[in-house]
């Protein structure tokens, strides 16, 4: 486990958690699920649980080196290729919404690791995540889309307009 | 004889358990509860993963905060405010031990 690694990728997200608030500690979850998946390795383990994929290791490491957590505090540099991973990262998911960030761990674990159909893994994640709105969970889906699989630039428009589409008419939502 | 030998001591642990927890909604919950440490779990997502009525869910906690195996507090999650449940050292080594027999029960009337 590379909990040194975990830091650098906070560090270069510009992600200061405060590891008692339990919503840091679901966003840095979250974080290095996707990341991993992206291929930069901390070597956590991650199994389904309630809460989607979730590592407990984690959680312990993260409560045990607390200090240096929440300092981003780390002597592990990113190489080129892992850097332009948290790059895209931060374009992608810019503000750290925990709601996408669950929906995208989530799907991303069902479609990339189980390796299940687009709506099989859909269905679990609505499943799962019921209590997300479908303008969240088409949001989380899309960019777990973006992020983790490489689609042709067509197909990367199309998911482009869709995401926005449901962004837009959440925003419209939320103004009343 | 040896398969007798183990019947008895699983005759004799069971004892030791808190039957009142061995319903398979009590059992998914501490499990799942136990499985997030710290970190706890919050209502709506227990809700969402067993799918049971509010009733049923609700009754059961409380039961299980009330055996002392489980916590519950007040979380904040994107502005919102949510009950979560966090296992106890108590619950959790209950669960340890429920675990570790219901293996051992199963392997006792496993296929040979």
């Amino acid at each position: 486990m590379d909990l040194d690694k975990v830091v650098a990728c906070l560090k270069e997200i510009g992600f200061e958690p405060k590891i008692n608030d339990f919503q840091d500690r679901l966003v840095i979850q979250k974080v290095v699920y996707l990341l991993q998946r992206k291929g930069i390795n901390s070597n956590f383990e991650y199994n389904l649980h309630v809460r989607g994929p979730y590592s407990p290791e984690l959680t312990k490491e993260i409560y045990d080196h607390k200090r240096s957590v929440e300092k981003l505090e780390t002597s592990s540099k990113l190489n080129n290729a892992e850097s332009k991973a948290v790059e895209e990262f931060k374009e992608l998911f810019s503000g750290l919404k925990p709601s996408i960030l669950e929906v995208a761990a989530t799907y991303s674990y069902f479609a990339f690791e189980r390796h299940q159909d687009v709506m099989t893994a859909l269905q679990n994640v609505k499943r799962m995540k019921s209590f997300y709105s479908e303008a969240q969970i088409a949001v989380g889906v899309s960019k777990a889309k973006e992020f983790l699989f490489q689609p042709s630039e067509k197909e990367l428009a199309e998911m482009k307009e869709e995401s926005k589409a449901w962004q837009d008419a959440s925003l419209k939502n939320m103004r009343g | 004889m040896m398969m007798n030998n183990d019947f008895l001591s699983l005759i004799k642990e069971s004892e030791a358990l808190n039957s009142s927890v061995f319903s398979l909604i009590r059992l998914q919950l501490l499990s799942s509860i136990a499985d997030v440490g710290k970190d706890g779990v919050a209502y709506r997502e227990l809700k969402a993963a067993f799918g049971v009525s509010d009733g049923a869910l609700f009754t059961n906690l409380k039961f299980l905060e009330e055996t002392g195996y489980v916590t519950s507090k007040e979380i904040t999650l994107e502005g919102k405010k949510l009950q979560s449940y966090q296992i106890t050292q108590e619950g959790l080594l209950a669960w340890e031990q429920i675990k570790k027999w219901l293996k051992k029960f199963v392997e006792c009337g496993g296929e040979k």
